[in-house]
């Protein structure tokens, strides 16, 4: 440096020498180049007795890219002999700062130069310092930094970093030595101390605050034939303090990273590093950074056995907000290996061990995931899922191994089987892509029988007889929509039920809803009826539901009807089944058969059965036999045979959720037995 | 106009007279899933009402709401609000469609949706902020 302003001296400076009383020299120039340092706009002034008074302005300083403006240094104290420059008490000022006392000493006898600031504010007292000796070409220099505010080392930082910093509190206690030679900075080894610091930028959406926190970190220059590679090695300990970045938040509790590289004009290599994140696990990370666009272009990351539950509440989750997983929790342990080149991903394995997966809106809980899930970027890969048990809407799964076909964005399943209650789930061709309304599946499969019992105990609805089986031709999962195609079939009551035109919209939002049409024939009414406790009815029905809306498994809208199946069959009521039909015509109306003679007969005959409800905004508007006319009302059931009994409605419009009601009581009104 | 949500009925009001076209039609908004979903928005509002207040959250041109500004909120807050906002934008979302779906008209899904972007806009309380056609964000 010396060398360098001798060199320049001469050649570009004007002396000013005063006439006057109080001399002064003032030294003016205009630029300063060198192929590390450059200065602009540069004045010297020396007056005062034996030209103790320096002033000392520099309009622009850069070195490399870094840029320093306005600076200013003065003195009264100056004092410049053959073998020693100093100054004792110089302020020197920043832009935008209150001036620092500020002391130096050069000593070229020595071969030392010393300085120090110090400054004193109601936050306390902080000191800078600068020692440095050389001897040839090799020089050494040690900075000590003592409760040093991190925005006024943000005032000294070149204009870039000093804008990332504008905003940053907090104190930095340390130091840092320097070796240099004729080439210039040869190694720094730092020690600093952290503490306090809060930063953020000007959405407030990447900010920290009260962070304290160790920085190690050693950077030596290589002597080979590549210029300007250095080594480094580092080791940042976050005790305490907290970060958002958005979306992840992270309160310091002993997370560490550690970690060795090189840097050169180019890139920045992460050789090998390792972070360890308290409550998480620890990942090795490397890879390589393109500078000066900061462009990550090769990195890859490699964990195992890390504590999914924090993995998954703390960095998973936070990136699910606004999807339909925002409310899953998730724990046990999963490792994972990213490699990432050229500016994409190449492969990602992720292994699950002991995983329980669970969702706190209730839609489903997966316990004892176990995979090793791969993907590539390029081909074809198959693994296996295995899972002991789950649940899907409250009702419990099996035992299942998924065999899973991975092809970039798409994922297939050929067949997957696994046991639904006492019953056996059977998925075909199942295959799920990424698109970019989200994503997509379809499959195909089928239901072996299922005991109703079990299925209506696991729903926690009334208990019911029977099997449940069907066959899936296609479903398929669209934006939100769940669609199945063609018909399911199930074999219920001994009779058929097709659900057709099934539609599921919001499936994994809040408010999902089922439309379907329901096709039911043949069922048996004695099967039916031994189920509700309802009193024995013998005779087979049709029943046809057509527009059905359900909302939260409740129906909201059809229209239904129910009429006596075709064919030769016995047609039977019991007397209990009467009574509660009856029954539903309140307590008169049950009086009358009690009263009367014919309540000796256990059952009674008849020729038809029919009913309809159409339901709207909660209102079922009712309807009987459509062949069948009543002055008063409508015919539910048409006698026939002795002996013989007619059922007649009278009220067409009913709450539904209160004829729901009345029907559990068994105590609906305005109905009337007519005997014959 | 205290409370935006229970003036979703005024709202479809509005509505009607915002598509003179279908004014005369009887604009369906009593379904179950929308009553869940006013249920849902009417319980998280007790929530962001307060950020609205401060203005942290805004209400943006498209019928969503947004972060404007995180700075006034302490940092542990900051991840528990982006939540309660993905929230309450699955919610809206979800209740664009359902209307357009109740009425037969999945089509007017944007249509509903700008209108009541604005209509929030409208509704909203002295001080909260909200996000001009251009995008830059006002106070009321």
């Amino acid at each position: 440096m010396v060398k360098l302003l001798v060199a320049i001296l001469p050649a570009s400076l004007a002396i000013i020498l005063s006439a006057y009383a109080d001399p002064q020299i003032i030294l003016s120039l205009e630029d300063i180049h060198s192929p590390i340092l450059s200065a602009k706009a540069i004045q010297v002034r020396l007056a005062g007795p034996q030209m103790s008074l320096l002033e000392l302005e520099l309009g622009e300083v850069a070195i490399k890219e870094k840029i320093w403006r306005n600076l200013r240094f003065s003195c009264h104290t100056f004092q410049f002999s053959k073998d020693l420059i100093s100054c004792d008490d110089g302020i020197l000022r920043l832009p935008k700062s209150a001036g620092m006392p500020a002391a130096f000493r050069f000593s070229s006898r020595n071969k030392s130069l010393d300085v120090k600031i110090k400054t004193t504010a109601k936050e306390g007292s902080e000191g800078w310092g600068l020692t440095a000796r050389w001897g040839g070409p090799a020089w050494e220099g040690r900075l000590t930094l003592i409760n040093s505010q991190v925005s006024r080392i943000a005032e000294l930082l070149p204009d870039k970093e000093r804008e990332m910093l504008a905003s940053a509190k907090g104190r930095v206690n340390g130091t840092a030595r320097l070796r240099g030679d004729a080439s210039g900075l040869a190694a720094i080894e730092a020690n600093l101390i952290v503490d306090g610091l809060a930063f953020s930028d000007v959405s407030g959406l990447h900010a920290g605050e009260n962070i304290t926190g160790q920085i190690i970190a050693k950077a030596t220059r290589q002597n080979g034939e590549q210029v300007n590679l250095w080594e480094w090695r580092s080791e940042v300990t976050w005790p305490q303090g907290e970060v958002f970045w958005q979306p992840l938040y992270f309160t310091g509790q002993g997370h560490r990273f550690i970690a060795r590289g090189e840097v050169d004009e180019n890139v920045i290599r992460l050789l090998e590093g390792n972070l360890i994140l308290s409550g998480i696990g620890e990942a090795g990370l490397s890879g390589v950074m393109e500078r000066p666009t900061n462009t990550l272009h090769d990195f890859d990351l490699s964990a195992d056995n890390l504590e999914l539950s924090g993995l998954f509440s703390q960095v998973v989750k936070p990136f699910l907000a606004g999807t339909s997983f925002t409310e899953l929790k998730a724990m046990g342990h999963a490792g994972i290996q990213w490699r990432y080149r050229n500016g994409a991903s190449e492969l990602i394995n992720l292994n699950l061990s002991d995983v329980f997966v669970e969702d706190e809106r209730e839609r489903f809980a997966l316990r004892g995931v176990n995979a090793s899930i791969p993907w590539r970027s390029q081909g074809v890969s198959v693994t296996d899922v295995s899972i002991q048990s789950g649940q899907l809407l409250r009702i419990p799964i099996g035992e299942l191994r998924i065999p899973l076909e991975i092809n970039g964005q798409n994922l297939n399943i050929p067949r997957l089987t696994f046991s639904v209650l006492d019953g056996e789930f059977t998925l075909e061709n199942f295959s799920a892509s990424h698109l970019a309304q989200g994503w997509s599946w379809q499959f195909s499969g089928g239901l072996s029988p299922v005991s109703m019992q079990a299925l209506t105990k696991a729903l926690g609805s009334r208990p019911m007889h029977g099997t449940l089986s069907g066959t899936i031709p296609r479903v398929s999962y669209t934006g939100t929509t769940l669609k199945v195609d063609g018909a399911l079939l199930f074999k219920v009551f001994d009779g058929t039920v097709e659900l057709r035109n099934m539609v599921v919209l919001d499936l994994m939002g809040r408010a999902p809803s089922l439309v379907a049409d329901l096709d039911m024939r043949n069922l048996d009414l004695d099967l039916l009826t031994g189920m509700f406790s309802f009193g024995n009815m013998q005779g087979r029905i049709d029943v046809a539901v057509n527009g059905l809306e359900l909302f939260d498994w409740k129906p909201i809208k059809f229209d239904a009807s129910l009429v006596s199946s075709h064919g030769n069959y016995p047609r039977r009521i019991s007397q209990a089944a009467v009574q509660n039909i009856s029954s539903l015509g309140g307590s008169g109306a049950a009086a009358a058969i009690q009263r009367s003679f014919l309540h000796i007969f256990e059952e009674f005959g008849y020729t038809k059965i029919g009913w309809s409800c159409s339901l709207r905004n909660g209102i079922c508007q009712m309807g009987g036999i459509e062949s069948e006319h009543s002055p008063q009302g409508y015919v539910i059931v048409k006698g026939g045979g002795i002996p013989a009994i007619t059922v007649i409605g009278y009220n067409r419009n009913v709450d539904w959720w209160e004829l729901i009601s009345r029907l559990e009581r068994i105590t609906q009104k305005n109905v009337k037995p007519i005997f014959q | 106009m205290r409370n935006p949500i229970s003036h979703l009925i005024l709202l479809m009001a509005l509505l009607s007279a915002s598509f003179p076209s279908f004014a005369a039609a009887d604009i369906e908004i009593n379904t179950p899933a929308i009553a869940r979903l006013k249920q849902s928005m009417q319980q998280r509002h007790g929530q962001l009402e307060a950020y609205y207040t401060r203005g942290a959250v805004g209400l943006t041109r498209d019928g969503l709401i947004a972060m404007r500004d995180a700075n006034v909120l302490p940092l542990a807050a900051r991840q528990s609000v982006n939540a309660l906002i993905a929230s309450e934008n699955e919610d809206r979302n979800a209740l664009y469609r359902e209307i357009a779906r109740a009425n037969g008209r999945p089509e007017w899904e944007q249509d509903i949706r700008s209108t009541f972007g604005q209509r929030w806009i409208d509704l909203a309380r002295p001080g909260w902020w909200y996000q001009a056609p251009n995008g830059s964000w006002g106070r009321k």
